[in-house]
């Protein structure tokens, strides 16, 4: 992986995302912050990567916890500007509850503040590079890639992976997201990239194979929206487990009845009693060997 | 689909350690999770193959 000396890439696992840190001859600027829980490690991180200087600035291409999660910490560590996507600037400014994706998603996420906001067609200036700012609705509808034409990077946060992309969370309300998924990726496709740096997973340089497979995986969900529901389950659900390493398989169900995007996109899509949704996730876990089951515990396995 | 189940951290020829636990402990030095040093979780993804597997082989010691 070939990346301009002003650039790290600190891969982190599924339930932080990727932090990228830009060290420039006149400023630093960290993308993505990962985890609430894991903030320690991300202040650590950033505190090695910067040797001794100080971080300017912090920006996340979408407010989903797990990129989002370490904006508190590092906001009081540096007191560092802070720049979001700009459709989410209301609901961060009043902390809002429902427009936030956390509670809904049973996730953890201190609250934090904003100085400013950038959109689609801004322009940034991170490492001494030049970053297009381009907008990647699908996964998320307020998401962002960053894109450096000078050096053929993109920063692709959950609209595309190695292997897929990011749960279309959207369409489990009721609105679109497939289209805007595609969207997304044909966009990607008109770009100069060699090296993608995903929101999780390692960078990676075979572009044409990752867009191929997630045309693939696109196809295969809209042709049956249950399929992508019920892919949103097992993801919510194994989120659950990696935050808290193991659950009691018997708390398994009213957890997920006493969280709002689990119920909605039952009711919506699924229409299990409670008890089976929990007996059907767990199992697709199982069968994933995504966890494993001992006595009366659901432990995490990875 | 061949995979029913994306998990974007199992991916990629050698896998990242990350188990997402994710604390670092003060006494070892070490990631609670992984036992990854500060300096080897930072430096994985520009990490060659054969540090990468010099980094898993030291794992198995710290166990």
């Amino acid at each position: 992986m070939n990346l301009p000396a002003s650039m790290r890439v600190f891969e982190r696992g599924w339930l932080s995302s990727n932090n990228i840190l830009f060290c420039g001859r006149e400023s630093t600027a960290l993308v993505d912050s990962g985890y609430l829980t894991h903030a320690g490690q991300t202040l650590a991180l950033v505190a090695h990567g910067l040797q001794g200087r100080t971080l300017d600035r912090l920006l996340n291409t979408h407010l989903h916890s797990d990129h989002c999660g370490g904006n508190a910490a590092l906001q009081k560590a540096y007191g560092c500007r802070t720049t979001i996507p700009a459709a989410e600037a209301a609901a961060v400014r009043d902390w809002d509850q429902d427009a936030l994706s956390f509670t809904a998603t049973g996730q953890q996420c201190e609250r934090f503040t904003f100085n400013d906001t950038m959109q689609a067609g801004d322009t940034l200036l991170l490492g001494d590079l030049e970053w297009q700012v381009l907008g990647a609705p699908g996964h998320d509808p307020h998401a962002l890639l960053l894109y450096c034409p000078a050096q053929q990077l993109l920063i692709s946060a959950d609209a595309l992976w190695e292997n897929g992309f990011g749960v279309i969370f959207p369409e489990l309300d009721g609105a679109s997201g497939f289209e805007e998924t595609r969207a997304t990726l044909a966009l990607i496709a008109t770009l100069d990239i060699r090296l993608v740096i995903p929101g999780h997973g390692a960078p990676f340089a075979d572009i044409d194979g990752a867009l191929a497979r997630a045309a693939s995986r696109i196809d295969y969900l809209q042709a049956d929206p249950v399929r992508n529901a019920q892919n949103a389950v097992k993801v919510l659900l194994k989120f659950l487990l990696l935050e808290r390493q193991q659950i009691a398989l018997d708390q398994v169900p009213l957890l997920l009845a006493q969280i709002r995007l689990f119920r909605d996109t039952n009711q919506r899509f699924l229409q299990l009693p409670d008890l089976e949704l929990a007996q059907w996730t767990v199992a697709q876990l199982l069968r994933a060997g995504a966890a494993r089951v001992e006595g009366e515990l659901l432990l995490n396995l990875d | 689909m061949p995979e029913p189940f994306d998990l974007p951290s199992h991916q990629g020829p050698l896998p990242s350690p990350c188990t997402s636990v994710c604390v670092m402990d003060s006494r070892t030095g070490f990631c609670q999770g992984c036992r990854r040093t500060i300096d080897e979780i930072m430096g994985w993804s520009s990490a060659s193959q054969e540090q990468k597997r010099n980094i898993w082989l030291a794992l198995k010691a710290r166990r």
